[in-house]
């Protein structure tokens, strides 16, 4: 038992924040391409989503074959596609395991938030929408300040909920050998075969470390909500 | 018809992996199905500690990722044993034998520590889904039943389980869709289904980006024909079921 203890403690900075020397790895860096990939992912999800409403057609048959190309695969396969298929060496881009992780993981979470986006744009007022127009605010202040906070608040669970999903999904990118949590367990562990028994001690250990965060996580994200939410949305929008 | 880079002999390895996909999804997100129900129900049977027990199912094997969950039960699992132990337990006996001889797949220990491991995921959300369309049903159909002198078994079985599922059911199918997906995972656990021959493919021909391109379309159209499935079997049921 001491001795997988102690195992674990000298492989523990290394789980956490990579191997020294590196660049950041390990949890942290599982961390951090969980949040880059959600941003880089919203930022793609807004034109998607707006597409998908459009009403010129070739347009809108684009955003859906968009998101059901992302939806509708495997990540592992999206992740060694972007990886070995497009930034590999055939279209000269040679892409590190950390972009095209990061290309991966952003595209595939863009698909589901512009699922998201898609569905909170729909449940805008529109009284709401047509007052802001009254009142003489231009096309990009009605989206920005109207539509797309609306949209916000009240997709506000699916959006974090996404979020935690993809912190998980993260683990994944061990396919393209990414420094982070799983990766660095696995080197850790390597091909010694004297370090066997202590597989089941780091794999727990690595659950236990997600486990730890995806739960924290989605119980503050609950507790945010339930304070956040409001008695009467149109009202509470204006009062802001 | 087929591009001169599909040789028959990939072509056949490409569709067995399929098979195995297939049969797995199937097997896998039926059992799943069931386990959710079970600690769904239990979890509002008013038992306590059948409650806490599904309370701890669904908390653990939601929020651990879905590939530690394989590599734990694949991988770390067998290396608790010593070398002799091990080989007897998991990958020389007589079950796995008669279970690939009965199947006709080539199914390794880690194909079934990798379904095992999609059950408990899939499971876990099914159950907090089941739940949730339970909670949906109105107050009075419960009532009716009782009033009517109906025993709880015949409680579950005519009135939450069948208006449960179905309430539930677009929710449901949009995670099985996703444990379609998952099953890709399994790859990572030497299980040979569809994207595991794809990469074996690839080492062979260097040729990436064809056979990645014709994996996602594959799974797609898996996809595309397992919710058209769903949505079938959604339709038999609104009309079967009064």
């Amino acid at each position: 038992m001491s001795e997988h203890i102690s195992f674990l403690i000298e492989k523990l900075p290394a789980l956490l924040f990579g191997f020294s020397g590196q660049r950041p790895g390990g949890l942290v860096l599982s961390l951090i391409l969980a949040v880059l990939a959600v941003a880089v992912g919203f930022c793609l999800a807004v034109p998607v989503s707006s597409a998908e409403r459009s009403r010129w057609r070739p347009l809108r048959w684009c955003a859906v074959a968009y998101v059901e190309f992302f939806r509708g695969i495997p990540l592992i396969l999206l992740l060694v596609l972007v990886h070995q298929g497009v930034g590999g060496v055939r279209f000269g881009l040679n892409w590190s395991p950390r972009t095209s992780a990061l290309v991966a993981l952003a595209l595939y979470s863009s698909a589901y938030q512009a699922e998201i986006l898609r569905a909170g744009l729909a449940a805008v007022p529109p009284e709401l929408v047509e007052s802001a127009r009254l009142m003489g605010s231009r096309p990009r202040q009605v989206y920005i300040l109207v539509k797309l906070r609306y949209a916000l608040r009240v997709m506000l669970p699916a959006f974090t909920g996404q979020a935690i999903s993809l912190f998980k999904d993260t683990s994944v990118v061990v396919v393209i050998g990414v420094a982070e949590v799983m990766t660095v367990a696995r080197m850790a562990l390597g091909a010694d075969v004297t370090n066997a028994p202590y597989w089941v001690t780091m794999y727990t250990f690595v659950g236990i470390l997600y486990f730890a965060l995806a739960f924290t996580l989605s119980r503050l994200s609950q507790r945010w909500e339930r304070r956040s939410r409001p008695s009467d949305l149109a009202h509470s929008f204006f009062s802001y | 018809m087929t591009p001169n880079w599909l040789t028959p002999d990939l072509l056949n390895l490409l569709l067995q992996g399929l098979l195995l996909t297939v049969v797995l999804t199937a097997v896998t997100a039926a059992l799943a199905l069931a386990l959710g129900v079970a600690a769904g129900t239990m979890r509002i049977s008013g038992n306590r500690f059948a409650a806490a027990l599904a309370v701890l199912h669904v908390e653990t094997h939601r929020n651990l990722p879905a590939l530690v969950l394989m590599i734990i039960w694949a991988f770390a699992l067998p290396n608790l044993f010593p070398a002799e132990l091990r080989r007897s337990i998991f990958f020389d006996n007589a079950f796995l034998n008669w279970l690939s001889s009965w199947s006709g797949l080539s199914l390794p220990y880690y194909t079934l520590a990798a379904g095992v491991a999609l059950v408990l995921n899939t499971s876990a959300y099914l159950a907090e889904l089941f739940r949730a369309g339970v909670g949906a049903i109105p107050q009075q159909h419960v009532d009716a039943a009782r009033t009517l002198g109906a025993s709880r078994l015949k409680l579950f079985w005519k009135v939450l389980l069948p208006q449960g599922l179905r309430t539930a059911f677009p929710a449901i199918s949009t995670r099985l869709i996703h444990h379609l997906k998952n099953t890709a995972l399994a790859a990572f656990v030497a299980t040979p289904e569809f994207f595991h021959s794809a990469q074996t493919a690839i080492t062979r021909t260097f040729l990436a980006l064809e056979f990645l391109m014709l994996a996602a379309i594959v799974y797609l159209l898996l996809a595309f024909a397992f919710s058209g499935l769903l949505r079938w079997v959604e339709k038999q049921w609104l009309v079967a079921g009064g």
